[in-house]
C-alpha cells in the first residue's frame, strides 16, 4: 500500500487531477430526492481510489456522470461540477469522455458486442475512427495487459466469468483512458473469478516492484477483502450521498472504521473482526484491513486473557426431511451427477459449494423436483419426488430461484403470495388472512397493490422467499440468492434465512460467497465434478484448506486470518460470531 | 429449421465459389427471377429455375449434412404434399376434369386440380431454392457488414444487429428458466392452460430482456458507438468484379429464362 | 433511413431485445407454419399474422418514429443469422410488414397511439398479404368459399396479433418497463 498524499490541495507540480467532482447532486427522472446529493472527490493520476457508500446513496450514479452517461444516455438532472481533464461532463459528448475515463460495470455479458475477444477490444478504437494498425496495436496491448492475448481468436462466450470481466478491462483500456472506473466488477463472479480480477487490476496499477504506474482507478466496491489490498484513497459517501470522507485508507479505513461501520458501509471482514476483538480488551496499534494484517497482529501481543472459545454443539437436529440415494442424474447428453447420497435433517441450515459447472444447481432442482429424477432417488418428507405431483411437492418443499422476477405470475404482491394458497382451494377469508399474515411478516404490507416488478431489489428477494413458504412447505431451497447483490442485501436475506431455521424452517443454499456460508451455514457440502467432495459441520470443511482449493474453492477471510493462530479464544473460529466481543 | 450454434462463426472457408461472394450480389441476382415467378403459372418455368437453383447451390456451397437435408428431402416433400394439398381446395368448375384421379364419395380429385397445384407447389418451391443460393453461404456478420458497407444502412443499426446475435442464446436460457420456474409455482392449469402459461412467460421474458438490453447500450455508449457518421471497418466485404459477373449472369440466364419460355398469354 | 440513425443506442438496443425476444416466442408460429402450409394452407393468415407483433410492442412501448421497421429489421437479420436459409424470407417480411405499420404511424404523423391506429395498421397488412398471397398461391383458382375463408383470415389475423401485442405492450408499462427510455415523451 502506497498512500499518495492526495486529497491535499493541488501544490504546485501536483499534477492535474484526471477527474474533479464538486457538489454533484443528480436526481433521476421520476425520483423525488437527489442521490448523490453533495459528492466531492478528485482522481489523479496513477491513483486507486475506492468509493464506499451505503446502498442507493448514489455511487453507481456517479459512475456514470464521469463519462457523461447521465445525463447523455440516462436522463437526470444534474448540478455542482464534473470536469473530466478539464472539460465539463455535462456539456462534452459521451464519445470525447470515452477516451479520458474507460468504464467496466457489473454484468461481463452485457458488456460483450461481437463474435470474438479481438473485435471486442476493437470495437471502441474502431468507433474512434482509428487508422487499422492503431487499432490493432491498441487492442494488443490491452489484452496482453490482462493475459488475454493467446486467446484472442475465440468466442468470448467460452471464457470464464473472471476472463470476461478482463476482457472488460481490456475494452476499456483499449480507448486510451487513463481514468478507468469500475462498479462491482466482481460481484457476478465466483471466488476464483474475483482473484482473477484483482490479479489483472494489480497488474494495471502496480510495476512488478510495487511502484505505481500511471493508470487511475476508480473502484465501486463492496467486497472490500479483496479492494483494500489495491487502494490508495477512499472517499465515502453518506447515505444522501454527501461525501463525508476523503483520504488515505490509514486515515479513513483505520481511523474512522467504528463510524463508518455504524453508518452501513460494508469493511473487509478483517477489520470487523478486529472492530470486535477490541471490544473484547485486544489493543491494536493499527486496525488491520487485510486477514494477513489481522494474523500479524494477533501474533504478535499476547491478547487478553480470555476465556477459550465455547465450541457450540452443533443444532441437534431432527428427522431426515431430505434424503437423496445414489442418484445420477443425466442433463443432454452428459451426466452431471454421479451416484450422490445426501441426506438432510429437519432445522438445518445446509450450504452446496463447489466451483462453476461442479453440479450445485442440478443437485438442488432435483431435490425439489424443478429438473426430473430418476424414482426412489430422492424423497422429501418422506415422499418419492418423482412420483409427486408439482402441487402437493409446492407444500412439502420451496425453491427460490436467482434471479426473483422469473418466479413472478400476479400482477400484484398479494396475489403473487395469495397464488400458492387458492391452488390449494382454501376458502377466500383465509387466503386473504393468511397471505396479510407472511406480507406483514416480510415487511410487504404497504405494497401489496403494487406490481411485483415496482418493488426494490431486496423486497423482490423477500417476496420470492414468501411466495415459496406460504404454502407451508417446511424445506426451502434457494440457488445463489446472492448473486449480484451487495453484501448487505446478501446479510439482509441470510438473517432472514436464520430466522426461518430458528422457526423450524430447514434451509437449503448453494452460494459463491464463503464469508457467508461460514456465518451462517450449519453445515457444508461441497460439490466437484458432479460428486460430493465433503459433507460436514461448515468449520470442519472450512478446516482444510487444501480440500477447498482442490474444489476451486478459497478460504473465507476469516479464516485466512487466524490460520495457525494459537490464542484460545480464537482458535479455530470461522464465524465473526465465534469472536469474544460480541454484543451480548 | 436448423440452427447454427455459433452466429459469428466464419463459414468454413471454402473453394466453392459462392461462398466467397458479397451477400447482397447473392441477394440480388436471384431476386428478379424470385419477384417474376410470383406471376407466372405454368409448370416449366418454376421447374426450370428450380433445376438452376439446384445446380448453383450444388456446384456453388459446400456440401454439408444441412444443404444435403434442405435440397434433398425437405424440398422435394414439400413439392409433393403441398401440390396435393392445394389441389384439394381448388374449384372444380373452372378446370379441366377430363382426367379423374381419384374419386371419394360425391367429391373428385382431377388431373386438371393437381396440376394447379403443382403448379403453385413448385413455384413456391423455385422460389425457395433460388433464396437459398444467398441462405445456404451467408453468415449473419457478413450480411451485416455488407448492407453497413455498400447499402448504406445506417452502422449504428448493424452493429445492433451484431450485439443482438448475442441475445439469442441468452433469451433462451432465460425463457427455460422462466419456464422452469413457473411450473414450481404451479402456475395456471385448467382448459386454456398452454396459452394462459405462455402468457404468463411474456411479461418476465421481455422485461429482463429489455433491462439486458439498457445495460448492453450503456457499455457501447460508454466505447464512443456512434461517435462518428462512420467507423473503422477492419473486416471488408467488398463488391468485386466476381460479384459484378455473378449478378449480370444470373439477371441474363433469368431473363433468357422467361424470353424462351415466355409463360404469360399477352392481351 | 437517416433519421434511424438518429435513435439513441439505448432505443436501438431495446427494439433488438423486442424482435429477439418475441421472435423466441413465436417460434412455435415458425414449427407450425409447414405444417399449416401442407395441410390446411386457407387458415394460414392466422399464422402469417404473428409477424406483426414485435412492431406493434415497439410502438406501443416506445412510441416514437422508426421504432416498428428498426425493430423487424433487426429481429429479421438477427433470425436470419441463426437460420440463413431463410434469410430472403425473413428480410423480405420484416420490410414489408415494418414498413406498413411505419408508414400508417407515419401517417398519423406520430401523434396517435391509441387502439384504433394499431388496428388500422393490423387491416392495412392484412390487405397487402392478400394481394401478395393471392398472387403466390393463384388463389383464383379456389373454391370462392375457400378463397372467402383465407382472405378473412388473412385480415383477420393480423388483427387477433395485434390485440395480443397491445396487451403485451400494457403488460410491459405495468411493470414498469423502459420508463426511461421512454424519457419525455412518457
Ligand atoms: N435509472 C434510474 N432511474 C431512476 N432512479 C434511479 C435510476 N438509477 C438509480 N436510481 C436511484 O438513484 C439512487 C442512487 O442509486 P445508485 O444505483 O447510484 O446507488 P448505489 O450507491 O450505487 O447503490 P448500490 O450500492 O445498491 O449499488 C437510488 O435511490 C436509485 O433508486
Ligand atoms: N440443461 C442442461 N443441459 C445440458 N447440460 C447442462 C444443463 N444444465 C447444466 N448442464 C451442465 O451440467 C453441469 C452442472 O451444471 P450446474 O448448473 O448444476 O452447475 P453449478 O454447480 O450450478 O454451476 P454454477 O456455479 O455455474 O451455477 C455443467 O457442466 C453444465 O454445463
Ligand atoms: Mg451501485
Ligand atoms: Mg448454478
Amino acid at each position: 500500500m502506497t498512500p499518495l498524499a492526495s486529497g491535499a490541495p493541488d501544490g504546485p507540480g501536483a499534477p492535474a487531477p484526471l477527474a474533479r467532482v464538486r457538489n454533484l447532486a443528480v436526481r433521476h427522472v421520476g425520483a423525488r430526492t437527489a442521490s448523490p446529493a453533495g459528492a466531492t472527490l478528485e482522481i489523479r493520476p496513477g491513483e486507486v481510489v475506492l468509493l464506499l457508500g451505503p446502498s442507493g446513496s448514489g455511487k453507481s450514479t456517479l459512475a456514470l456522470t464521469l463519462n457523461g452517461l447521465i445525463p447523455h444516455a440516462v436522463p437526470a438532472e444534474v448540478t455542482g461540477t464534473v470536469e473530466i481533464a478539464g472539460l465539463d461532463a455535462r456539456t462534452t459528448p459521451v464519445s470525447v469522455l470515452s477516451t479520458h475515463v474507460g468504464m467496466v460495470f457489473q454484468d461481463p455479458d452485457a458488456q460483450l458486442v461481437t463474435g470474438t475477444v479481438l473485435d471486442d477490444v476493437a470495437f471502441g478504437p474502431e468507433n474512434l475512427r482509428l487508422p487499422v494498425d492503431e487499432v490493432l496495436a491498441r487492442s494488443e496491448n490491452a489484452l496482453r495487459r490482462v493475459g488475454l492475448w493467446e486467446r484472442r481468436a475465440e468466442n468470448p462466450d467460452r471464457l470464464s466469468g473472471g476472463g470476461r470481466q478482463r476482457l472488460a478491462i481490456a475494452c476499456a483500456l483499449a480507448m486510451g483512458s487513463p481514468l478507468l472506473v469500475l462498479d462491482e466488477p466482481t460481484a457476478n463472479l465466483d471466488p476464483a473469478g474475483i482473484e482473477d480480477v484483482y490479479v489483472a487490476l494489480h497488474d494495471l496499477v502496480r510495476h512488478p516492484d510495487g511502484t505505481p504506474r500511471d493508470h487511475a482507478i476508480l473502484l465501486v466496491e463492496h467486497n472490500l477483502d479483496a479492494a483494500v489490498m489495491l487502494t490508495d484513497r477512499v472517499v465515502v459517501l453518506d447515505a444522501e450521498g454527501r461525501t463525508i470522507a476523503d483520504g488515505p485508507v490509514d486515515e479513513v479505513l483505520r481511523g474512522r472504521a467504528e463510524e463508518l461501520h455504524a453508518m452501513g458501509v460494508w469493511l473487509p471482514v478483517s477489520t470487523l473482526a478486529a472492530l470486535r476483538l477490541r471490544r473484547a480488551g485486544w489493543v491494536f496499534d493499527r486496525l488491520p484491513l487485510t486477514p494477513d494484517e489481522l494474523r500479524a497482529a494477533v501474533t504478535a501481543v499476547p491478547g487478553p486473557a480470555s476465556a477459550p472459545r465455547v465450541v457450540t454443539a452443533p443444532v441437534t437436529a431432527g428427522e431426515p426431511v431430505v434424503e437423496v440415494r445414489g442418484l445420477t442424474l443425466r442433463r443432454g447428453r452428459r451426466e452431471v451427477l454421479h451416484d450422490v447420497d445426501l441426506t438432510v435433517r429437519a432445522g438445518e441450515f445446509v450450504a452446496v459449494v463447489g466451483a462453476n459447472g461442479a453440479g450445485k444447481t442440478s443437485l438442488v432442482q432435483a431435490i425439489a423436483g424443478v429438473v426430473p429424477v430418476p424414482r426412489g432417488t430422492v424423497r422429501v418428507g418422506g415422499a418419492d419426488v418423482a412420483r409427486t405431483d408439482a402441487r402437493s411437492l409446492s407444500r412439502r418443499i420451496g425453491f427460490v430461484f436467482q434471479n426473483p422476477e422469473h418466479q413472478f405470475i400476479a400482477h400484484t404482491v398479494f396475489d403473487e403470495i395469495a397464488h400458492g394458497l387458492r391452488r390449494q382451494k382454501l376458502p377466500d377469508a383465509e387466503v386473504h388472512a393468511r397471505a396479510t399474515e407472511v406480507l406483514r411478516r416480510f415487511g410487504l404490507e404497504d405494497s401489496a397493490e403494487q406490481h411485483p416488478f415496482l418493488l426494490s431489489g431486496g423486497q423482490k428477494r423477500r417476496l420470492s422467499v414468501g411466495t415459496a413458504l406460504v404454502a407451508g412447505a417446511p424445506v426451502l431451497v434457494l440457488d445463489e440468492p446472492t448473486f449480484g447483490q451487495d453484501r448487505a442485501r446478501a446479510e439482509e436475506l441470510l438473517r432472514l434465512l436464520r430466522e426461518l431455521q430458528e422457526a423450524g424452517t430447514t434451509i437449503i443454499v448453494v452460494t459463491h460467497d464463503m464469508h457467508l456460508v461460514t456465518e451462517y451455514a450449519t453445515r457444508t457440502v461441497v460439490l466437484a465434478e458432479g460428486r460430493v467432495r465433503a459433507d460436514a459441520a461448515t468449520a470442519d470443511v472450512f478446516a482444510d484448506e487444501a480440500l477447498l482449493r482442490a474444489a476451486g474453492l478459497r478460504l473465507p477471510p476469516l479464516r485466512q486470518a487466524l490460520r495457525g493462530v494459537s490464542h484460545a479464544a480464537l482458535r479455530g473460529a470461522i464465524r465473526l460470531a465465534d469472536l469474544p466481543g460480541g454484543a451480548a | 429449421m436448423s440452427v447454427a450454434a455459433d452466429p459469428y462463426a466464419e463459414v468454413a472457408a471454402s473453394r466453392r465459389f459462392l461462398t466467397g461472394l458479397n451477400p447482397l450480389a447473392k441477394l440480388a441476382g436471384p431476386l428478379p427471377a424470385i419477384l417474376l415467378l410470383v406471376f407466372v403459372r405454368d409448370l416449366a418455368t418454376p421447374s426450370v429455375f428450380l433445376a438452376l437453383g439446384y445446380v448453383v447451390i450444388l456446384t456453388g456451397a459446400r456440401l454439408t449434412r444441412t444443404v444435403a437435408l434442405i435440397l434433398g428431402v425437405a424440398l422435394p416433400l414439400g413439392v409433393v404434399v403441398f401440390g396435393v394439398g392445394m389441389s384439394v381446395w381448388i374449384d372444380a368448375s373452372r378446370i379441366d376434369r377430363s382426367v379423374e384421379v381419384v374419386s371419394i364419395g360425391a367429391w373428385t380429385l382431377y388431373g386438371g386440380a393437381l396440376e394447379i397445384g403443382f403448379a403453385t407447389s413448385l413455384r413456391l418451391a423455385a422460389i425457395v431454392a433460388l433464396a437459398l443460393i444467398a441462405g445456404l453461404t451467408t453468415t449473419g456478420p457478413d450480411l451485416v457488414r455488407a448492407s453497413v458497407q455498400q447499402l448504406r444502412v445506417p452502422y449504428r443499426v448493424g452493429y445492433t444487429a451484431l450485439a443482438a446475435f448475442r441475445f439469442v442464446p441468452r433469451f433462451r436460457h432465460e425463457l427455460d428458466i422462466i419456464r422452469q420456474a413457473h411450473r414450481v409455482r404451479g402456475a395456471h392449469g385448467g382448459r386454456f392452460g398452454v396459452v394462459a402459461r405462455w402468457w404468463g412467460y411474456v411479461v418476465p421474458l421481455l422485461a429482463g430482456a429489455i433491462r439486458h438490453a439498457e445495460r448492453v447500450a450503456l457499455a457501447m455508449d460508454a466505447r464512443a458507438f456512434g461517435a462518428f457518421p462512420d467507423r473503422t471497418e477492419r473486416h471488408l466485404v467488398p463488391f468485386g468484379v466476381r460479384d459484378v459477373v455473378f449478378l449480370a449472369a444470373c439477371w441474363l440466364v433469368s431473363a433468357a429464362v422467361f424470353v424462351v419460355l415466355f409463360p404469360w398469354t399477352l392481351g | 433511413m437517416a433519421a434511424a440513425s438518429r435513435l439513441s443506442t439505448r432505443v436501438l438496443l431495446v427494439c433488438a431485445a423486442i424482435g429477439v425476444a418475441t421472435g423466441l416466442l413465436t417460434v412455435v408460429a415458425g414449427y407450425v407454419s409447414a405444417p399449416v402450409w401442407a395441410i390446411l394452407p386457407i387458415v394460414y393468415g392466422l399464422v402469417l399474422g404473428a409477424h406483426v407483433v414485435p412492431g406493434v410492442i415497439a410502438q406501443a412501448l416506445l412510441r416514437m418514429p422508426w421504432v416498428a421497421l428498426v425493430t423487424h429489421l433487426l429481429a429479421g437479420i438477427v433470425a436470419s443469422a441463426f437460420a440463413p436459409q431463410w434469410v430472403g424470407r425473413y428480410l423480405g417480411m420484416a420490410l414489408l410488414v415494418g414498413g406498413l405499420q411505419e408508414g400508417v404511424a407515419a401517417l398519423t404523423r406520430y401523434r396517435h397511439w391509441e387502439g384504433w391506429r394499431f388496428f388500422i395498421s393490423a387491416v392495412v397488412v392484412g390487405a397487402v398479404l392478400i394481394v401478395g398471397m393471392g398472387f403466390a398461391l393463384d388463389a383464383g383458382k379456389l373454391a370462392p368459399w375457400a378463397v372467402t375463408v383465407f382472405y378473412a383470415l388473412l385480415i383477420l389475423g393480423p388483427v387477433l396479433w395485434t390485440f395480443v401485442g397491445l396487451a403485451i405492450g400494457s403488460g410491459l408499462r405495468r411493470a414498469g418497463v423502459a420508463r426511461t427510455t421512454v424519457g419525455a415523451r412518457g
